[in-house]
């Protein structure tokens, strides 16, 4: 039992953790919702100005860019989850020839950081004639989330006890069978949280984006912000609006999936 | 039909052999019991037997058919495993269907023998549960009804009983064995528990360190122990052992002595000059000089005593690491470190080789 003041004092250390977290994100949208030409500081509240909004909407071309941007996350979470799923299922379930030096391979992806790989990777894409196509952005991203997914999956995997697979093998259901049908609703947490991951990360690919398009239609959201930073300066509010309008649908799909999400991160933390 | 063959079967993993050269026939609808300490290749084999482990040399058969390279599911054998492995998103009719409809059984078909295996095991009421909303003794039965369902040629159950409490151990034992004699499929049971092995086999195959030790029926295995492992592993509380020099007594029989121990065994003849004396607890009382066999007494110092109500075992040291366990009818007064005189019946002491540990051929030994 914890007593009433460590229980206070951790509320309080909570407390202040959650602020330091907390005020930047309340800040960003108080300062998107202030009047235009307020002259209001930043993170400031004077009331619910929704106008900044379709300002930064249309100044901004952000309906382009988030398309852009969602055409790219599902694009790359979609490839991703499904390869990630089978070869998680591989490494995690089968025994085969070579299977740890393949493992290794496949943990270079998230080893390596992408501005590490971009100049290369910019030389063969051009080669390819993808450079300045949406397969520029996705491809390379679906490279190294399949990476991140592989290992994902494959941790999850090996959490399952044997018996299960066993049980099921000898119930006379095939290696596809026992995946999709006995294994796969037990992973419901560790998939969707890795769906969260890659859908945030890709959302918020910025360098890549930078270097592969130069075609405004193209241009991913993170990417058409710091263009319409650039030329906005002077306007905080319409700044901030551009910011909350980027990052609303990853807050949206966390939400969602946020129950699951929690219960991803610490699956096999705890005997179940 | 379901008779089981292990033909000089070995299992490596890698350079270390873990099975050496199995050699078992189970008859046709036999309850075969393997039984042994950890690590003793019992469930290695019971693997193998199930294809869930490949095996390094020899053949096992299931029927005429030799399964070497048979997957699992084409086997025709049902599995019981330690941990149930029932599958948690499913309900308990959904899991005992589950084999049924992997193998295209028609839906009628299905339903009527989930219905009739739930019946058998009392699982009625809990069709539309999940395997998290059971109790573990619950959960058994579903992982034993999942096994009966399929009606396979063989059932093979993995340490089914290990997960549960006292009670619910001894019951389950007996209605493993009751569904076993109705349905009569060829059954081979793991086990490390020697209660088990003795109350539910038809036969008890013994195994230490990958090697079959003795095959037997418990009785067989309890009377005859091929061996000092077997003598010891069969029985609780375990046989005990005293190495002793033996000679032929002048009047007759054999004397045996070691340390504190000098036994004069009337009627028993032709040991060899050392020999490992197997004591049961049953054939060792406290000394009664009015009895007619009893051979003694031995004196000795009370280590242990449990007192299990209706009998007492009392272990009494007889010098060096000499222990024997003697049998009391009800409770005894006795506590550790009171001196105390014993006897043995003659009749029941079994003899083992001091060097290599196996039985001494029954003819060397005459029962009194």
């Amino acid at each position: 039992m914890t007593s009433r003041r460590e229980q206070s004092f951790t509320y309080a250390l909570l407390g202040v953790f959650s602020l330091i977290a907390l005020l930047p994100i309340v800040g960003i949208v108080f300062t998107a919702l202030q009047q235009k030409g307020g002259g209001a500081s930043f993170g400031s509240f004077d009331g619910l100005h929704f106008d900044n909004f379709k300002r930064a909407w249309q100044d901004g071309n952000f309906g382009t860019y988030l398309k852009s941007s969602a055409i790219v996350a599902v694009s790359v979470v979609g490839i991703s989850t499904v390869v990630s799923i089978l070869a998680g299922y591989a490494f995690g379930m089968m025994r085969f020839r070579f299977a740890q030096p393949l493992f290794y391979i496949f943990l270079l992806g998230l080893m390596v950081p992408m501005e590490a790989m971009i100049v290369p990777l910019y030389y063969d894409l051009r080669d390819l004639e993808l450079t300045d196509t949406y397969w520029a952005l996705i491809l390379p991203q679906a490279g190294t989330s399949i990476a991140f997914g592989t290992f994902w999956m494959r941790a999850f995997f090996r959490s399952v006890p044997p018996s299960l697979v066993e049980a099921a093998r000898i119930d006379g259901a095939s290696s596809w069978f026992t995946l999709w049908r006995v294994l796969l609703p037990l992973a419901k947490p560790a998939v969707l949280t890795m769906v969260v991951l890659l859908f945030m990360w890709t959302w918020n690919e910025f360098l890549l984006a930078l270097v592969m398009v130069t075609d405004e239609g193209l241009r991913t959201a993170p990417l058409g912000l710091s263009f319409f930073v650039g030329r906005n300066q002077a306007d905080l509010t319409l700044l901030a609006a551009g910011a909350v309008i980027v990052a609303f649908p990853v807050v949206v799909l966390y939400v969602f999936l946020q129950r699951h999400f929690i219960r991803g991160m610490v699956s096999g933390a705890v005997k179940g | 039909m379901g008779a089981v063959r292990f033909s000089e079967v070995r299992k490596s993993y890698g350079d270390h052999e873990v099975v050496h050269g199995l050699d078992l026939d189970i008859a046709d609808g036999e309850f075969m019991v393997l039984v042994g300490p950890s690590g003793s290749g019992k469930t290695t084999a019971l693997r193998m037997l199930a294809g869930l482990e490949s095996i390094t040399g020899g053949e096992i058969r299931i029927g005429d058919r030799v399964v070497n390279q048979v997957a699992p599911r084409e086997r025709d054998i049902a599995m019981v495993f330690q941990d149930y492995a029932l599958y948690p998103q499913m309900t308990v009719f959904d899991n005992l269907a589950f084999g049924l409809r992997r193998r295209k059984t028609p839906k009628g078909d299905i339903e009527r023998r989930v219905r009739e295996a739930a019946a058998s095991l009392g699982l009625d009421p809990y069709l539309a549960r999940k395997p998290g909303q059971l109790s573990g003794g619950q959960a058994q039965r579903v992982a034993l009804g999942r096994a009966l369902v399929r009606d396979p040629q063989v059932f093979l159950m993995d340490e089914p009983l290990s997960n549960l409490d006292a009670k619910l151990r001894t019951q389950t034992r007996g209605e493993i064995k009751r569904l076993q004699q109705d349905v009569r499929t060829t059954t081979v049971y793991v086990t490390h528990d020697q209660v088990e092995a003795m109350t539910m086999g038809d036969r008890i195959a013994v195994m230490n360190d990958g090697r079959l030790e003795q095959v037997g029926t418990p009785e067989e295995l309890y009377e005859r122990p091929a061996n000092v492992f077997v003598g010891g592993f069969i029985g609780s509380p375990a046989m005990s052992f005293i190495t002793a020099a033996a000679e032929a007594a002048p009047g007759g029989g054999t004397r045996l002595r070691a340390g504190e121990v000098d036994l004069v065994l009337p009627g028993v003849e032709g040991l060899p000059s050392e020999v490992a004396v197997g004591v049961r607890p049953e054939c060792a009382r406290i000394w009664d000089p009015s009895h007619p066999t009893m051979a003694g007494p031995v004196a000795g110092e009370v280590s242990f005593v449990e007192a299990l109500g209706r009998e007492t075992f009392v272990g009494v040291h007889v010098g060096e690491d000499r222990r024997v366990v003697v049998h009391h009818d009800g409770r005894s007064a006795l506590l550790p470190g009171d001196r105390v005189e014993f006897g043995v019946l003659p009749g029941a002491l079994r003899f083992f080789d001091a060097q290599s540990g196996q039985a001494l051929a029954p003819a060397s030994r005459v029962a009194a």
